[in-house]
């Protein structure tokens, strides 16, 4: 039967596997978005963020051939993100970097006028992010701004479905207690 | 529900991911308790502040460098194509196979091929053929040239060939990257960078037939005379030819006159 649907994600991958790279302009439109959101949040340097995003296409266009067939294009494009990102902190500090401690380094490398105090929700929001384990920030980008299934969190953490689930709201109830502590901190 | 049953769900039902049976029972304790309520509505609060941070935004540069990329890959696909039939009748008149793999390595090492088919005859047939490769390399070269420039600006292009120059064991892929930016690069600061990164790679005859290839298209003197220089110091024979048509075009800058004249003494 014939259908208008749009091709899946998969399909396209599978398509610029095959050398249809134009099917990558595609793939591009509909993912460099939350992407670059999840980096700049990850890295907390938006320049950084555009250079990991462009480096993870490069890595999809490079590495195509090895793109599976079990559909999980989604996983692999933010697993890529992940190892890209690392790469990145390595660069920058040639020291043994953890895909687990992206978080921390992030947090070094926020500017100082960021952390100024302000009362406005979305600052202290994201100062309570920052302020998170960085695992649990990590799962929460993926499982909550991502809106990622756990399934597809746990196979980007390499872990079960499970534990993807238990750190996920382990990670929310963290993110709200420290988002109700700054709340009630005086202003510095 | 217990209490803590109800702490333990909360971050499910606030997510949503809590299947409707479960999710009407935890409600339901919510409803009736005050200390749970206040939980959920604190963790509810804070999971509607974090969905509402505005998402952070690309410049428009990132979609301008990756299609750049896309562009670069689909051109490297083409020239597998093309070079691949060129690379086969040239090695039919040479009767040999060229272990080469960089699909421009190819193309640049086929016009070498050409070039030297026509220096021993069969002129007719190779010129055509030596046009067409021409054509297509020039071709090529304004495509790479759009793609490069959308990509990234020339310092970070001339890091790239200066990272490349440092590599102690370059695979092909390696001098395939110093080449093409020899070939293609719109920087002559770079062009003139990857010729001398590959100076040391001197004795391959693949990057010989690319600094070759790479002068019939060079129009800057400054580089031009650096590739007659790179072919005098690796002995390229094959590059008589060349160098008889910069001696005796008109166009040719006089420094690149003297510069070929003197090659060919020396070769």
């Amino acid at each position: 039967m014939e259908t208008n649907a749009p091709p899946l994600d998969h399909e396209l991958m599978l398509a610029v596997r095959d050398g249809d790279l134009d099917c990558m302009g595609e793939l591009f439109e509909r993912h460099h978005g939350p992407l670059f959101g999840y980096l700049a949040k990850l890295t907390g340097d938006r320049a950084a963020a555009e250079d990991i995003a462009q480096v993870v296409f490069q890595r999809m266009l490079r590495y195509r051939h090895t793109y599976r067939d079990d559909g999980r294009f989604t996983a692999w494009m933010y697993h890529l993100a992940r190892r890209c990102a690392c790469d990145h902190f390595r660069r920058a500090a040639p020291i043994a970097v953890d895909p687990a401690e992206l978080e921390g380094r992030a947090d070094e490398s926020r500017r100082a006028d960021e952390s100024a105090a302000s009362r406005d929700d979305h600052a202290l929001l994201q100062r309570a992010l920052d302020r998170l384990d960085p695992g649990d920030r990590e799962v929460l980008l993926l499982s909550r701004l991502q809106e990622l299934s756990f399934a597809e969190v746990a196979a980007i953490l390499e872990c079960s479905v499970g534990a993807a689930r238990v750190r996920a709201h382990r990670a929310m109830r963290s993110l709200r207690d420290q988002f109700c502590r700054l709340q009630k901190e005086p202003l510095s | 529900m217990k209490c803590q049953t109800c702490l333990d769900q909360m971050a499910e039902l606030a997510d949503a991911r809590l299947d409707e049976g479960k999710a009407a029972a935890v409600r339901a304790h919510i409803d009736g308790c005050p200390g749970c309520r206040r939980e959920f509505e604190s963790l509810s609060r804070t999971l509607e502040v974090l969905d509402t941070i505005p998402a952070a935004a690309p410049s428009h540069r990132l979609r301008a460098r990756v299609m750049g990329d896309i562009e670069t890959e689909k051109l490297a696909l083409r020239h597998a194509g093309w070079a691949s039939s060129i690379r086969a009748a040239a090695d039919s008149r040479r009767g040999r196979r060229l272990p080469w793999g960089i699909p421009l390595l190819q193309a640049l090492g086929a016009c070498a091929l050409v070039v030297l088919g026509f220096a021993l005859g069969d002129r007719a047939a190779t010129q055509r053929q030596l046009a067409d490769l021409r054509s297509r390399v020039d071709t090529i070269g304004q495509l790479y040239e759009q793609s490069v420039l959308q990509k990234r600006a020339a310092g970070d292009r001339l890091e790239t060939v200066l990272a490349a120059g440092a590599t102690r064991s370059p695979d092909e892929r390696v001098i395939g990257g110093l080449i093409n930016s020899m070939a293609f690069d719109p920087s002559v600061n770079v062009r003139l960078n990857a010729l001398n990164a590959l100076y040391v790679h001197a004795d391959q005859e693949v990057v010989r037939a690319g600094v070759l290839a790479c002068l019939r298209r060079e129009a800057n003197p400054l580089v031009q005379v650096a590739m007659i220089d790179f072919l005098v110091a690796a002995r390229e024979r094959g590059a008589a030819p060349e160098l008889r048509r910069l001696v005796v075009d008109a166009q040719t800058d006089v420094d690149v006159r003297e510069s070929a004249r003197r090659a060919i003494e020396q070769l």
